[in-house]
């Protein structure tokens, strides 16, 4: 890795699993504690992903500069965009690296897609894969690259489970057989639980827990 | 040059205009999802065949090919300096900042994806440095250009692949929007064949101080994407 890059953190996951959603969680989490985060937003036909966080981080909270939003279009295949050719998602990152030399991490949200997604190295350092439990608790058992292969799975929307069918003992049980060792949390984007292992999960293994590039600062303004 | 080392090059040209190799051009429309959703459809493939028509004979042959062959002389020359007067003139004769966006970010990751495997070429290293300090931007033409010959491709064969590659972005976008079926899509492009290659003999050639580009309406498409809320292509 060169002197240049800001660690990257890659989220992945199909369509409505909450991924804009952990987002807008976890960067006022990382805020408080003094990091400062930049946002790619891959969305597969609007900017709308981008345009909320730019609102909802930015403008409203003051947490990040509106320009640490940067939304981007995929030409209709967001796998292709973050795995076998990620040359736009590069660029912009490095754009961004170039303008922003204070900033701690980059997030770069995927477009939803399927379960077989993944981000190239040279994209993202880190790879969290988000599920939802509407779909029932298949999931993780159904596999697929992003599940199997990701650095951290997030299983969300716990909150609903009982209404949808969605056994947690089952899906905990799959998530470690399909994983290994490797990790996974559940967690409810709606109120917050679970963010605070995700947020741990960051700061240990993609920050290795490294101080804030500027010291003492706690948001924006 | 020995049929082995034809065959290199040839392949070499193959590989650089694969829609597989990784320049992000999947991702542009060039203007045409504005098209699509506008009030003006085309209505079938030989619309769209005779559209990419002007883009090539308008915009592309005269501006960006003649880029590429203007950048090939002078990489050829070692003359870093006029390279870089190429760049900054293609870049100020395109007016739509989408459009320029996704030629820079094309024509940087091409470099560095070439540069990954050839290690030892010295316009290539200087022409990255020049980017890296803001001298040049790296547009996608004269990217080309520089890794082409660094591939030992000749100029007239970067050219075609340089419009072929436009072409097969053009005919995919369609696709992906819907406007055509996966054979009328090899059929344009099979038709096309032979404008591509007057195109890029016309213009190779062309001096710098010849280059020009005239296709406002697509230009006027082009600023219309750029207004577009919710869209699937960058461009």
């Amino acid at each position: 890795m060169s002197s240049r890059r800001i660690p990257r953190l890659g989220i992945g996951g199909p369509v409505g699993s909450g991924k804009t959603m952990l987002i807008e969680q976890v960067v006022p989490r990382l805020s408080s504690r003094g990091y400062k985060a930049g946002i790619v937003s891959n969305d597969v036909v609007s900017r709308e992903d981008a345009e909320r966080m730019r609102r909802t981080l930015a403008t409203e909270k003051g947490l990040i500069s509106e320009d640490l939003v940067i939304g981007l279009a995929t030409g209709g295949c967001p796998h292709t965009a973050v795995r076998e050719d990620p040359s736009m998602n590069i660029s912009v990152v490095e754009e961004m690296e170039s303008k922003h030399r204070d900033i701690d991490l980059i997030l770069i949200e995927s477009g939803g897609d399927n379960i077989t997604t993944t981000f190239s190295p040279m994209l993202a350092d880190y790879f969290i894969y988000i599920v939802d439990v509407s779909g029932g608790d298949k999931y993780p058992r159904k596999r697929g690259l992003g599940i199997e292969s990701c650095d951290l799975l997030v299983i969300n929307k716990i909150d609903i489970a009982p209404h949808v069918g969605a056994d947690l003992g089952v899906m905990e049980r799959d998530a470690k057989e399909i994983r290994g060792s490797k990790p996974y949390v559940f967690v409810n984007c709606k109120s917050g639980q679970g963010i605070e292992d995700v947020t741990e999960h960051i700061i240990r293994d993609v920050l290795f827990e490294s101080p804030p590039k500027v010291a003492g600062r706690l948001g924006h303004r | 040059m020995n049929i082995h080392e034809t065959s290199i090059e040839e392949i070499s040209m193959l590989q650089l205009s694969d829609s597989f190799f990784p320049t992000g051009m999947y991702t542009t429309s060039s203007g045409l999802e504005a098209l699509f959703y506008s009030n003006r459809k085309i209505t079938d493939a030989d619309q769209l065949c005779n559209l990419i028509k002007v883009y090539l004979e308008y915009q592309i042959g005269p501006a960006d090919c003649s880029a590429l062959g203007n950048s090939y002389e002078h990489i050829q020359r070692k003359d870093l300096q006029k390279l870089v007067e190429v760049d900054n003139m293609l870049f100020s004769m395109k007016p739509i900042e989408e459009i320029r966006n996704a030629s820079t970010r094309s024509g940087t990751q091409v470099l560095k994806c070439v540069n990954s495997f050839i290690t030892e070429n010295s316009i290539l290293d200087k022409y990255r440095e020049a980017i890296m300090d803001k001298r040049a931007s790296g547009v996608y033409p004269v990217a080309l250009a520089v890794c082409s010959n660094a591939l030992g491709i000749p100029k007239y064969k970067a050219g075609l692949a340089m419009l072929y590659s436009f072409t097969v972005s053009i005919v995919g976008a369609a696709l992906r929007l819907g406007m055509l079926q996966h054979f009328d899509g090899q059929r344009i492009i099979h038709e096309l064949k032979p404008s591509v290659s007057e195109i890029v003999e016309k213009n190779i050639g062309r001096p710098l101080t010849g280059m020009w580009q005239f296709a406002p309406d697509i230009d006027i498409l082009q600023i219309a994407h750029e207004r577009m809320s919710s869209k699937m292509f960058i461009t």
